[in-house]
């Protein structure tokens, strides 16, 4: 049993880490862009971008993720369906990637509206007194620190998205749980299949946890 | 054109909500000129430093840079800044730059000029101030009276006509008020057109051309250090600088 075990559930699991890491990775990565986005209008003072960045991340706190996954995979094909007026459907992959990305870029936004109000009004003021642009004080003045206290919170939003990739497994998106599911139902393998799931995620999330020291000391130091 | 006027305040209010810090404040400032500020906290001395360069709106009133008003629509405020630079209380230096960099961004950015150009200036800027050991430094290792003349430096590297000055030594320890002083001393004696906001009644009374004491948003007096200082007209200076005296 342990040698059929390791023989095909463990390709299945790196399979399963590689559809987690690309969702995630690609998730955080352009939930960063929406995240800074939505974070500089939920600071700014113009009340459109206010509100529709409000209304964004009120959404997603007020919503599961599960649910949001089943929206954007069978709900959203089937308005474009209704739409277009052909048959639309949309890959589980795209669909779990939207998914993260909104995710992160929600919980981003607050971080980034934090950090950028963090910086003293002081250095925004110097740069104004010596003649620059609205646009160069946010380049050069207040972006680079606030990125850089923004670092530590953007790594655990990192890691609280790669754990929020398992609920895809709803839809079907072929992750490490979801691989896991696949191989109990064939095998009945419960215990075993389940035990090492839960291992297989604890290994990752604790090399990832072991990063994020290692950053945030590197930080501290420069 | 104004005679030398280089910088002039007509009529100058400047109100928060219901408070009125600036009632009405007349100041001509000549090319060359250093004016010190004094006057009670909460006089709106610092208020009036920074409606001259726009980082307060004023409610009411004009600022004439050359006989130009900064304060109508479409003023070129930013360019107005390149030439009247500011000396901050609390230094706010850019705190992830080195003191070098602090100097030249600004005219990199603005002037457009070459890193080389303007690492050079700043390195001769930084050697006037005392501090040209510490280019390579971060502002946090530095002490607060060498963070202020790094302010200074950075101020100067924009090479502008004018400074002003908000209390430049009232966040340093009194040990290390001195040597900021005494860059400042420096300047004057340069030629440099001064408006400083202070509480060091010593510097003011050596350095100043022109003494105003402020009350309650207003100009209550103005004069020659001697004539401030030695032999105020009203009650209210003399009040206040017999506090001084005591202390």
């Amino acid at each position: 049993m342990s040698a059929e075990l390791i023989q095909s559930f463990v390709p299945m699991l790196l399979r399963g880490l590689r559809v987690t890491m690309q969702i995630a990775v690609t998730g955080i990565l352009l939930g960063f862009v929406l995240g800074s986005l939505s974070g500089y209008a939920l600071q700014s003072k113009n009340k459109v971008a206010r509100t529709i960045a409000n209304v964004y991340v009120w959404i997603i706190r007020g919503t599961p993720i599960v649910v949001q996954a089943l929206y954007v995979y069978f709900v959203v094909p089937a308005l474009i369906t209704l739409v277009r007026g052909s048959r639309y459907t949309m890959a589980s992959t795209l669909a779990g990637t939207i998914v993260i990305t909104l995710n992160a870029g929600a919980f981003i936004s607050s971080i980034v509206k934090g950090a950028l109000e963090s910086i003293d009004i002081g250095q925004k003021e110097a740069g104004r007194a010596l003649g620059l642009t609205e646009t160069q004080i946010l380049w050069h003045i207040v972006i680079p620190p606030a990125f850089k206290s923004m670092i530590p919170a953007l790594f655990n939003q990192f890691i609280i998205s790669v754990k929020d990739t398992a609920l895809l497994s709803m839809i079907s998106v072929n992750e490490i749980t979801r691989q896991t599911q696949n191989y109990v139902s064939r095998t009945y393998n419960t215990i075993p299949a389940y035990t090492i799931c839960a291992l297989f995620y604890l290994l990752l999330l604790s090399i990832l946890m072991v990063l994020q020291k290692v950053v945030e000391s590197r930080i501290q130091k420069s | 054109m104004t005679d030398g006027v280089l910088l002039e305040s007509v009529h100058l209010k400047k109100s928060f909500d219901d408070l009125e810090v600036l009632r009405d404040i007349n100041v001509k400032v000549q090319s060359g000129e250093v004016v010190c500020i004094i006057g009670p906290s909460g006089s709106g001395k610092s208020t009036f430093l920074r409606c001259i360069n726009q980082l307060e709106t004023p409610t009411g009133g004009q600022v004439l840079y050359k006989g130009q008003d900064m304060c109508e629509k479409g003023a070129d405020i930013r360019a107005f800044r390149e030439k009247v630079g500011m000396v901050f209380q609390r230094f706010n230096l850019f705190p992830m730059k080195t003191v070098l960099a602090n100097v030249t961004m600004a005219p990199v950015l603005t002037k457009h000029k070459s890193r080389e150009e303007a690492e050079e200036l700043g390195m001769e800027l930084l050697r006037k101030v005392g501090l040209e050991s510490k280019a390579k430094a971060k502002p946090a290792m530095l002490s607060g009276g060498q963070q202020q003349r790094v302010a200074i430096a950075r101020a100067l590297a924009m090479e502008p006509e004018a400074l002003l000055f908000d209390e430049p030594t009232s966040a340093l320890d009194p040990e290390l008020v001195g040597e900021v002083l005494n860059v400042m001393r420096d300047l004057a004696r340069d030629g440099m057109t001064m408006v400083v906001v202070t509480h060091e009644m010593a510097f003011a009374r050596d350095v100043a051309d022109r003494v105003i004491f402020m009350a309650d948003g207003y100009i209550v007096e103005q004069g020659t250090p001697e004539e401030v200082f030695g032999n105020p007209r009203e009650e209210r200076t003399r009040a206040f600088l017999s506090r001084f005296r005591e202390g």
